[in-house]
């Protein structure tokens, strides 16, 4: 029997290349992350500008992966893991295209807040979160890239933290209802919280997109999850 | 009471050859209901002379269902599908062993009329071949030779209304078959195929000489179809397989020492089980173009 060869050699290597670019709005994704937290806690205005600048980056990267994505469809009609990959690929590029919105949403509360009293006990708690959710993006796509069941599946535990530090900011906000500038400043705040959120649900769902791709089996991680307990209040 | 002879129906003419055969309309029908198996293979072999073609193929066909036979040139595909009908028979050196079961009746069995087999199973071969006969007596030859006594015409008309075609060729039925295009001659098989009442219709890449317009209106052709019948074809066209069948079996090829090659059916699952996550790294590996 001779070794299996690549008769589709083309098609895989177009495949690999549009892998790639799906990776790298990932990367960035993950950089505008760590960027939009930095900006609208220490009221960074450039740094909100090159948020923006990075995201039209992404819509850019987002629309070329779709063109490219319905050339291979159309030319080579993928099959099996291929067609898998092929399907992941597509959703990730729309769920990271939307955390490039996530980290957009982020910095345009930069300026809104930027001459507002703040609360410091909050800023701690939208830093710890940036600081939590970087480290699911990176492990989604290690997880990816090595094909690695394990490490996908502690995504939702990673994911736990983030949404009970989400839950808790609706009482950090009650806590300064009495201050109408500290209450409109933490307002803003819960929105910057829910898209930290956001972000960590979306490292959860390219880590499900993993299993799928490496089993060929759709089934969530919700069963991962603890039970709902106290952190789901707010 | 001639009359009544004159006017029977089909169904009743395929009751009658229920001795031959073993197998009634009525069991067919009552099968269909539960969509249960049509044609069972076990341990199926065939040999031409010494050389073993295929080996060990075991397989459940389901009716009304579209069942797709893919794999590399030379894995046998195309000699399992003619066990089903027996078209090996009029290969000298070939030889089947296992069973091949149709509704339960073993189709190499000694009492076994081949040529009633094929009025049950019938097949469509991969050029068109029309008799050189008028479109007309295209479809009325099987008819006349198993001695149909109902309305031939009435019969010509349904069998190529059925195969998509009435309409094309209505005003020409005198006309000689040879005269249409490729598709239509394709179509106009597949009618003389089902005139003859068959439940089962084996295709043997059936549009491998037909453009894709063609291709596809035989594919709609096969949709339309598998509510009356189980089709069973064979395509080099992976997509044509997933487009247009409900299970597929992949086979393969192994070489031995001398070189001689043997196919057997490496796995056979929901056509979208297959071309989504198979199970065996062989299949994964042809559909995906990195076979070797």
């Amino acid at each position: 029997m001779t070794a299996p060869h690549d008769s589709m050699a083309h098609f895989h290597q177009e495949l690999e290349d549009l892998e790639n670019k799906v990776l790298g709005m990932v990367d960035q994704a993950e950089q505008m992350v760590e960027m939009a937290v930095e900006a609208v806690i220490e009221g960074d205005l450039d740094l909100a500008q090159q948020v923006v600048e990075l995201d039209d980056e992404i819509d850019a990267a987002y629309l070329e992966v779709h063109e490219r994505w319905t050339s291979l469809m159309a030319r080579f009609q993928p099959m099996g893991s291929d067609l898998r990959k092929m399907a992941v690929l597509i959703q990730l590029s729309t769920t990271f295209e939307r955390m490039g919105d996530q980290c957009v949403n982020i910095a345009k509360i930069t300026q809104f807040n930027k001459d507002l009293p703040r609360v410091e006990r909050i800023c701690e708690q939208v830093r710890e979160m940036g600081d939590l959710v970087r480290p699911m993006i990176r492990t989604s796509i290690e997880a990816w890239v090595r094909h690695d069941l394990d490490q996908a599946r502690l995504l939702p535990a990673m994911d736990e933290p983030v949404d009970r530090l989400n839950a808790n900011m609706y009482k950090e906000m009650m806590a300064v209802a009495d201050n109408p500038e500290l209450l409109e400043w933490a307002a803003k705040m819960i929105l910057v919280s829910r898209a930290l959120e956001r972000v960590g649900d979306q490292s959860v769902d390219f880590a499900e997109q993993t299993a799928y791709m490496v089993t060929g089996v759709r089934s969530g991680f919700d069963h991962l999850v603890a039970p709902p307990g106290d952190a789901d209040t707010g | 009471m001639r009359r009544d002879i004159e006017h029977q129906s089909d169904e009743m003419l395929l009751e009658r050859r229920r001795p031959v055969i073993g197998v009634s309309r009525a069991a067919m029908q009552e099968e269909k209901v539960g969509r249960s198996t049509v044609i069972e293979v076990t341990d199926l072999g065939v040999y031409y002379g010494d050389f073993k073609a295929v080996s060990d193929v075991n397989m459940s066909i389901r009716q009304n269902e579209i069942t797709a036979l893919i794999g590399p040139s030379g894995c046998g595909k195309s000699t399992i599908i003619r066990c089903f009908n027996r078209m090996n028979d009029l290969i000298p050196t070939a030889r089947v062993e296992g069973r091949v079961e149709y509704h339960g009746v073993d189709l190499y069995g000694e009492e076994v009329d081949p040529v009633e087999v094929r009025r049950h199973i019938g097949m469509v071969f991969q050029k068109p071949n029309p008799f050189p006969k008028s479109i007309y007596d295209n479809i009325a030859f099987g008819p006349r030779i198993a001695r149909y006594r109902g309305d031939l015409d009435d019969l010509v008309e349904e069998s190529l209304r059925k195969a998509a075609l009435w309409d094309e060729v209505k005003d020409k039925l005198g006309e000689s078959g040879l005269a249409l295009s490729g598709g239509q001659q394709q179509r106009l098989c597949i009618a003389r195929a089902i005139a003859t009442s068959p439940d089962v219709v084996l295709m043997d890449e059936p549009c491998s000489a037909l453009d894709p317009i063609a291709t596809l209106r035989i594919e709609e052709l096969m949709f339309d179809l598998k509510d009356e019948y189980s089709i069973i074809i064979v395509t080099h066209n992976m997509q044509q397989a997933a487009r247009v069948s409900d299970r597929t079996a992949f086979f393969n090829v192994t070489l031995d020492d001398t070189g001689q090659r043997t196919g057997y059916l490496v796995e056979f699952n929901s056509t979208d089980a297959i071309f989504t996550s198979p199970n065996e790294k062989a299949t994964e590996d042809y559909i995906t173009g990195r076979f070797g």
